[in-house]
């Protein structure tokens, strides 16, 4: 687990990932707190649990669990868009604890299942050659996979800018017509009005 | 005839073991606060070369500040509100890479960051050319049954190309991803904006039609008493 970041004690952290329909997306993690005293990060704290909520892009909250401080969690998209993953600790602690923070590891893999090295040179030859291409021909899916999804989102790109480009042609139009009438209408009303007040 | 290619077998094994597999990159979208700075760390071996990558996406502004510091703590990289950018870091000293984000110059907008993190093994063009000539040389040599055993550790050279080129796609797609995301909240903030502003201008105008009659009618009110 090679990335991570701090947060606060109660502090939520949120990670948007816009994926295809129908992927997987497993994700990894491990959490140490602060220690004042040892002035380093512990190795693993004890009761220390983690929320994990995940989000659709229909506001749906798809996964809502608490783990411990160290876990893997996942979640198949039935909806191409962006789901929020948000971690958040179940510390009691108040803020007032200065001092106190998280060094949160997150790793987490779009369309593919994590690629143990380690279990697969354990098998035979013809078998490992065999795990290898399978998580090959998983990563091509998802290149492909990911390939319809641009086309989808460039096409609905392309319609906002469309509707953006008629809509100013519209409202301009719109406008000077408006303009056009009022300020027929208020020389009316105004000579009307001088008229019948023998100004003119 | 077997035992002169058998000592080149551990010297293969031997070159693959030495290389230590690159981290998996690393592919992050995230909100930004107001007024806050957000920092990531990432281990990175040695001797290898890290590509970072960032675009803001969305956000007012569309600006970040970013920087990036080696494990030793001297600061590599220090960008102030730029919109995009690529750093590569060759050699990378062992340890932990910080990047910063900082929004600490926008007091009222958030900033929708997307940064992706690329590994590369410097060594590997090196060993691929020289696994490619050991194995011309064995298959000469070699008798039936090895051949077996030499041929499948071909098949896994080509996968493990074909991996690091698929690697390559996906990074690539997850960069045009970014780009076409920002373009497109850009766009639909144009669109909300263009409603919004003239609707608002048909009504001012309107509004200020109606004022100017009547204060000019008002104007020529006949306030004195009628006189008889």
């Amino acid at each position: 687990l090679a990335l991570y970041f701090h947060s606060g004690e109660r502090e939520e952290k949120c990670i948007i990932e816009d994926v295809p329909s129908d992927t997987l997306v497993i994700g990894n993690y491990k959490v140490q707190r602060w220690d004042t005293h040892k002035q380093e990060f512990l190795e693993s704290a004890p009761g220390l649990g983690m929320f994990v909520t995940v989000t659709a892009p229909s506001a749906e909250i798809l996964l809502s669990k608490l783990y411990g401080p160290q876990g893997t969690f996942s979640f198949t998209s039935y909806l191409p868009g962006e789901y929020i993953i948000c971690l958040q600790s179940n510390s009691t602690r108040f803020v007032a604890f200065a001092g106190s923070k998280l060094r949160i590891h997150l790793d987490i893999r779009v369309g593919e299942h994590f690629f143990d090295e380690s279990a697969v040179q354990a098998k035979d030859k013809v078998n490992e050659v065999y795990l290898r291409l399978e998580h090959i021909i998983e990563k091509i899916h998802h290149v492909s996979k990911e390939q319809n999804y641009e086309r989808e989102r460039e096409e609905k790109f392309r319609k906002t800018s469309e509707e953006t480009n008629s809509n100013i042609l519209w409202w301009a139009i719109v406008q000077t017509l408006i303009l056009i009438s009022v300020g027929i209408w208020q020389i009316k009303s105004l000579r009307d009005f001088f008229i019948s007040k023998k100004l003119v | 005839m077997a035992a002169p290619w058998l000592w080149l077998l551990p010297l293969y094994t031997g070159i693959a073991a030495a290389a230590v597999p690159p981290p998996p990159d690393a592919e992050v979208t995230f909100v930004l606060p107001a007024g806050r700075r957000e920092c990531f760390y990432q281990s990175a071996p040695a001797n290898a070369s890290l590509e970072a990558e960032y675009q803001v996406i969305g956000g007012a502004g569309l600006d970040v500040d970013f920087s990036l510091e080696s494990p030793s703590g001297r600061l590599l990289v220090s960008e102030s509100r730029r919109s995009d950018g690529v750093h590569t870091v060759e050699p990378t000293e062992p340890g932990d890479y910080r990047l910063c984000f900082d929004n600490s110059f926008s007091t009222i907008s958030e900033k929708l960051v997307f940064f992706e993190l690329i590994f590369d093994s410097a060594q590997e063009e090196e060993e691929e050319e020289e696994e490619e000539e050991e194995g011309d040389a064995w298959v000469e040599a070699a008798e039936p049954e090895d051949t077996l055993d030499i041929k499948i550790e071909d098949i896994k050279e080509s996968i493990e190309t074909m991996r690091g080129r698929l690697e390559r796609s996906i990074q690539m797609q997850a960069l045009l991803r970014a780009f076409e995301a920002r373009d497109r909240n850009l766009q639909e903030s144009n669109l909300g904006r263009v409603t919004f502003w003239s609707a608002f201008n048909v009504g001012l105008l309107l509004l200020v039609a109606f004022l100017q009659v009547y204060t000019l009618k008002s104007l020529f009110e006949d306030r004195r008493p009628l006189r008889t």
